[in-house]
C-alpha cells in the first residue's frame, strides 16, 4: 500500500469495515498499531473508523453495533451483535487468490505437497471446480538462477546479446527471477558495469557458480511497461502497418498504436478497398531488433520516420535471400 | 440526515438482521430520518446505496410482493451467501497463500482484499521469484461460468460468440478461455485480452463438460498452431546455422532436431500450418535459418524477401 492517499472513498472504507469488525471481535483486544498495520491504514484512520463503527446500530438504535472503546492505544470490544463473520470473497479476489496460488505452484521452488497446496485445496472446495490451468514454462536455466538469488551466490554466465549478436561472460550476482508475458528474467548486480541489470534467462547460454556470496540486497522488481518508455533517449520509429498484423508488436514497448483513417472514397468504390493499416511509434531497442521487425512484417508495412530507416528493411531481406542461395533446396 | 457511509451500514446492518424481506417505505422507517424526505431524492439515495452495497460484493435479494402490498419491491441479506465460509486454513497454510500473493504481479488489489478476509494481512512479504499475471475484468466472471458450467456471450473480432467455457489457461504470459463453441459446432480457444466487450453469464449447470477434457491437450500444442486443427499439420525443415543452433535446439526440443551438420548447423523440424506465425518466427531469425523443404514454403518465403526488397 504505497499510493494511496487523500480521503479515503465510502466503499472503500465500508469494505475494510466488515472485514475489520469481525477480526477485531475475534480477538477482543488489540493495539491501535497493531490494527493498523494490519490493515494498511494509518493509526488516525483506524480510529475515524472505529467511531463510525460505534455509531451505527440496528433500530431502535439503543445498542450500537459493536461497542468499542479504545484506552492508551488499545481497542476494546464487548460482545457482538451483527458482522461476526467477513463479506464472502468477491469473484476477482477468489480468483486472484486461486490464480496466486496456482502460480506459485509453477514457480521455482514451490512445494506443491507443502502447505500451499493444502490451502489451495480448501480453497478449490469452497469456490468450485474452477478448470483453472496456470503455466510459467521457464528455460533450463531458471532454477540454478533462481536459487542463486535466494542465496546471492556469484555467478559467471555467458550471455548472448542479440542487438550485437555476440554472446560474451558476465559476472552477476543474482537478486530476483521474475516472469513477464512469456519470458523470463534475471535482475542481478553486474559487476563489470557495476550496476543493476535485467537479464533475459533463455539468452544465458551457460552460468557456472564462482563460489562467492555477496550480503543479501533489496531490489524492486522493474516495471517492464516503463522500462524502455521512460528513456527518452531511446530513439523512436513511426512505422505504418497492416492492422491484420499489429499482434506482432504487442510483446514490446509501444508509445501509441492508432488505426489510420480510411481514405475518403474507398469505402463501396471498388470491391478491392485498400486493407486497414495503423501507424505505431516504438522505442528502437536497437537497429538489428529494427530489422528483424520488418522482415517479420514484411512488404506491407513502411518506415514512416525517421529516413535513414527507410530502406533498412529492403537491406535485411537482400541479406537473408543472400542465405537462401547458399541453402538449396532439399527434395 | 446521516452520513452515507454510516447510513449504508445501518442499512446492511437491518438487512442482514430482518426476518422477512423490507420494502423501501419499511426501510425508511426503520432507519427514521438517515434517508432524505423527499421522495426522489429518498429514492435516489436508497438505489446508491443499494448499488455501493452490490459492488462490493454484498448479495442483496429482492422479491416483488403480493397481497396487500402488491407490486412493492421487497429487500434483504441473506446471512449464509453473505457470511464467509470458513476456510479452517492452518497458520501455515494462510502464510503460504499470503506468499503466493506476494510473488504474483498484477494491477489488481483482489489477491490482498482476499487475503484480508482470510485473516491475513500486513507487511507484504517479498520473495527472489515473481511472475506477472495479467488480469482483466472478464477474468472472474469466466472463472465463474467454468465452476457454475454457465454459457457465455462475448464480442470477439467483429462476432457475438457463444461459449460454453471449460477453462482457463494462462500460457506465455497470455489468457485463453476454451470451450465449447456454439456457431462453429466444436471445442475452440480464445485469446481473453482480445474479447472485445462485455461478457454475459447465463444459466448455472447449462452444460456438461466432458469427463476426459484436458485443457492442455486440447490448447494447440504449438502457438504456431494456433487456431488450426492439429490434424492437419504441415511441418517445414528449417536449417539453423551454427550460431543460433543451440538457441533455437533448446526452443524447440531435441526431439525436432532432424540432424546436426559438420559445420555446427542443424536441420529443425517445425509446424508451419500457421503461415503468419512461422515466417514471423522464422524471420525473427534473420539470415541464420532457411527454408530447406517444403518448396512451397520455401518460394512463399523468398517471394516475400522479393517483395520486400523491390517495395524500397
Amino acid at each position: 500500500m504505497t499510493t494511496r492517499r487523500g480521503p479515503r472513498p465510502a466503499p472503500e472504507r465500508l469494505k475494510r469495515l466488515l472485514v475489520m469488525l469481525p477480526w477485531l471481535m475475534e480477538r477482543g483486544e488489540v493495539s491501535i498499531t497493531e490494527m493498523a498495520e494490519h490493515f494498511s491504514l494509518t493509526t488516525s484512520e483506524v480510529v475515524a473508523d472505529l467511531e463510525l463503527a460505534s455509531m451505527c446500530g440496528l433500530p431502535p438504535f439503543v445498542d450500537e453495533l459493536i461497542d468499542v472503546f479504545i484506552d492508551d492505544g488499545m481497542v476494546f470490544t464487548g460482545v457482538p451483535r451483527v458482522f461476526t463473520r467477513p463479506l464472502r470473497l468477491t469473484a476477482p479476489e477468489g480468483f486472484a487468490l486461486l490464480i496466486a496460488g496456482r502460480a506459485a505452484m509453477v514457480l521455482p521452488g514451490a512445494d506443491p505437497s507443502g502447505p500451499l497446496g493444502r490451502a489451495l485445496d480448501k480453497l478449490a472446495a469452497v469456490l468450485g471446480d474452477d478448470g483453472v490451468v496456470v503455466e510459467f514454462a521457464r528455460p533450463p536455466l531458471a532454477d540454478d538462477v533462481a536459487a542463486a538469488a535466494e542465496a546471492g551466490e556469484r555467478m559467471v554466465i555467458t550471455y548472448w546479446t542479440p542487438s550485437r549478436d555476440e554472446a560474451a561472460d558476465r559476472e552477476i550476482t543474482p537478486r530476483a527471477v521474475f516472469a513477464d508475458r512469456g519470458h523470463w528474467y534475471v535482475l542481478a548486480d553486474d559487476h563489470r558495469t557495476e550496476s543493476e541489470r535485467s537479464f533475459r534467462i533463455d539468452r544465458i547460454l551457460a552460468a557456472r557458480p564462482t563460489g562467492a556470496v555477496d550480503p543479501p540486497r533489496e531490489v524492486s522488481l522493474p516495471d517492464t511497461d516503463r522500462w524502455f518508455a521512460v528513456d527518452a533517449d531511446i530513439e523512436r520509429v513511426t512505422l505504418r502497418m497492416p492492422t491484420e498484423l499489429t499482434w506482432m508488436i504487442e510483446r514490446y514497448p509501444v508509445d501509441s498504436l492508432v488505426a489510420d483513417p480510411r481514405p475518403k472514397g474507398a469505402k463501396g468504390t471498388s470491391t478491392s478497398a485498400p486493407p486497414s493499416t495503423s501507424t505505431a511509434v516504438m522505442p528502437v531497442l536497437s537497429e538489428q531488433w529494427l530489422e528483424r521487425l520488418l522482415l517479420r512484417l514484411g512488404p506491407g508495412t513502411v518506415v514512416v520516420s525517421p529516413e535513414r530507416w527507410s530502406s533498412l528493411a529492403g537491406r535485411a531481406a537482400a541479406d537473408v535471400l543472400a542465405a537462401y542461395r547458399s541453402v538449396s533446396l532439399e527434395s | 440526515m446521516a452520513e452515507p457511509l454510516e447510513r449504508m451500514t445501518n442499512l446492511l446492518a437491518l438487512l442482514l438482521e430482518t426476518k422477512s424481506p423490507l420494502t423501501l417505505q419499511q426501510i425508511t422507517g426503520e432507519l427514521g430520518g438517515q434517508y432524505p424526505s423527499n421522495a426522489a431524492a429518498l429514492r435516489g439515495a436508497f438505489e446508491r446505496d443499494k448499488s455501493v452495497l452490490r459492488e462490493i460484493g454484498v448479495p442483496i435479494e429482492q422479491e416483488v410482493l403480493g397481497g396487500d402490498q402488491a407490486g412493492q419491491t421487497a429487500y434483504r441479506i441473506d446471512r449464509r451467501r453473505y457470511e464467509l465460509t470458513d476456510l479452517e486454513l492452518s497458520d501455515d497454510e494462510r502464510r503460504a497463500l499470503q506468499l503466493a500473493v506476494a510473488a504474483v504481479r498484477s494491477d489488481e488489489s483482489w489477491g490482498n482484499e482476499g487475503l484480508l478476509k482470510l485473516g491475513a494481512g500486513g507487511e507484504r512479504p517479498s520473495r527472489a521469484v515473481a511472475a506477472t499475471v495479467p488480469t482483466f475484468e472478464a477474468l472472474p466472471l469466466l472463472r465463474e461460468a467454468v465452476a457454475s458450467r454457465a454459457t457465455v456471450r462475448f464480442p470477439y473480432r467483429d462476432h457475438d460468440r457463444a461459449l460454453d467455457p471449460y477453462g482457463l489457461l494462462l500460457r506465455d504470459g497470455y489468457w485463453y478461455v476454451i470451450g465449447y463453441d456454439h456457431q462453429h459446432d466444436q471445442v475452440r480457444t480464445y485469446r481473453v485480452d482480445r474479447i472485445a466487450g462485455v461478457v454475459t453469464v447465463g444459466e448455472a449447470n447449462a452444460f456438461v463438460r466432458p469427463s476426459d477434457f484436458d485443457i492442455r491437450a486440447v490448447f494447440p500444442s504449438d502457438p504456431k498452431l494456433l487456431g488450426e486443427a492439429e490434424h492437419d499439420v504441415h511441418r517445414a525443415i528449417v536449417r539453423i546455422d551454427a550460431l543460433r543452433a543451440a538457441l533455437v535446439a533448446s526452443e524447440v526440443g531435441d526431439a525436432a532436431v532432424m540432424c546436426r551438420l559438420p559445420d555446427g548447423s542443424i536441420d529443425v523440424e517445425v509446424p508451419c500450418v500457421n503461415r503468419d506465425a512461422f515466417r514471423s518466427w522464422l524471420l525473427g531469425l534473420t539470415d541464420h535459418a532457411v527454408v530447406v523443404s517444403p518448396s512451397d514454403v520455401r518460394d512463399e518465403i523468398v517471394s516475400w524477401l522479393t517483395a520486400l526488397v523491390s517495395a524500397q
